[in-house]
């Protein structure tokens, strides 16, 4: 299989994740673009140097999330929900406006962690091991544990507060 | 809202987005040919030109230094000559800083780590650019008169009365202003690094 092949095949495996990604990490429509080219754009960049590590996702999830990183707009710290209603949007069938809202709140929570936070809240809800949560961010397993109980109470507390 | 609801949200939002692949090979690699230009590309784009008109100026300025003929001209040529090079030197140096980041070896703590450290001497620097810009339009102006048009101004008063005054409030208004700004930028940068090197 050539170069070409393997990457669109990856792509094509993992857009979902790329596209959650990019709505967390951006305030509105276009930016959520531009930043799902520079993933792409990026992971084409360094796909030779991805044949020599050993697992795909924790490939991926990293320089997908270094990337937004280095995308983040400074000013508003809490989001408009032009980015959410990309997610929407894209539902054609079976459209449920009550699965709508929820995931519009879902999303609102997340947007107002902080950029680490994110990234952590991000790996865990797609269902990633500490430790492969550890390996992407860089933080030893106990680490990652701390900060996302830290993290699951900062939720909790804004949840009871709504 | 519970946080197992939002798993559960979460989980049916994944399965949906698998449903509604959208891309194709084209596209995919479409994207990765035609690269669009960055947010950091576009200021580096401007900061370059900047840079440039910057030099050409120095230039001007280096060339025509025979002309200040006393040492305040002379002082006020200097010191226009030097901002004008090492300013955008520093600034493009440190956009350099941020482009070069490796996104591919950097894990994600280092990648904020680098990328807000990066940010705050560059906001830093743009401040520091901002006041002494200031000094700069009181140090030029006299500068290109005498090259000009061999006026001395700092012998004509009138134009000092009205010049140095609309300049100070201006100065404290804006300065007052930029403060602000920078403090509340960088304020909640510095707890993310605090936070991650604790």
């Amino acid at each position: 299989m050539g170069k070409e092949e393997s990457f669109t095949r990856i792509i094509k495996e993992n857009e979902g994740v790329i596209f959650k990604i990019t709505t967390i990490y951006t305030q509105n429509g276009q930016d959520q673009k531009d930043l799902y080219q520079e993933i792409v754009y990026q992971l084409w960049k360094s796909f030779d140097s991805f044949r020599n590590e050993s697992k795909i996702s924790t490939w991926m999830y990293r320089i997908a999330l270094n990337t937004a990183i280095g995308q983040l707009k400074k000013g508003k710290k809490h989001s408009t929900t032009t980015g959410i209603d990309q997610v929407v949007l894209r539902q054609t069938e079976n459209y449920d406006p009550e699965f709508e809202n929820r995931l519009k709140m879902v999303y609102e929570h997340i947007h107002e962690l902080n950029i680490l936070e994110k990234g952590l809240i991000l790996l865990l809800l797609e269902g990633k091991k500490y430790q492969e949560i550890a390996e992407i961010t860089g933080l030893s397993e106990t680490n990652v544990g701390t900060r996302i109980s830290r993290i699951k109470q900062k939720l909790k507390s804004r949840i009871l507060k709504k | 809202m519970d946080l197992e609801e939002i798993q559960t949200i979460w989980s049916e939002m994944s399965d949906q987005l698998e449903q509604q692949k959208k891309l194709t090979n084209e596209l995919i690699m479409k994207m990765t040919k035609e690269k669009f230009r960055t947010k950091f590309d576009k200021i580096t784009f401007y900061e370059s030109i900047g840079a440039v008109i910057c030099f050409l100026m120095a230039i001007y300025f280096l060339v025509n230094m025979d002309k200040l003929d006393t040492w305040y001209l002379l002082a006020c040529g200097i010191f226009t000559v030097v901002f004008l090079i090492i300013l955008p030197v520093i600034t493009l140096g440190l956009l350099g800083k941020i482009k070069r980041m490796n996104i591919v070896k950097n894990s994600f703590k280092e990648t904020i780590v680098g990328y807000t450290k990066a940010k705050n001497q560059l906001l830093l620097m743009q401040r520091v650019g901002i006041y002494l810009s200031f000094v700069l339009m009181f140090t030029c102006l006299p500068v290109f008169s005498k090259i000009m048009n061999n006026k001395d101004l700092f012998l004509q008063s009138r134009i000092w009365l009205i010049y140095l005054p609309i300049m100070a409030i201006f100065l404290f208004f804006f300065t007052r202003w930029g403060y602000k700004c920078y403090k509340n930028i960088t304020n909640s940068a510095e707890n993310i690094l605090k936070e991650l090197e604790a």
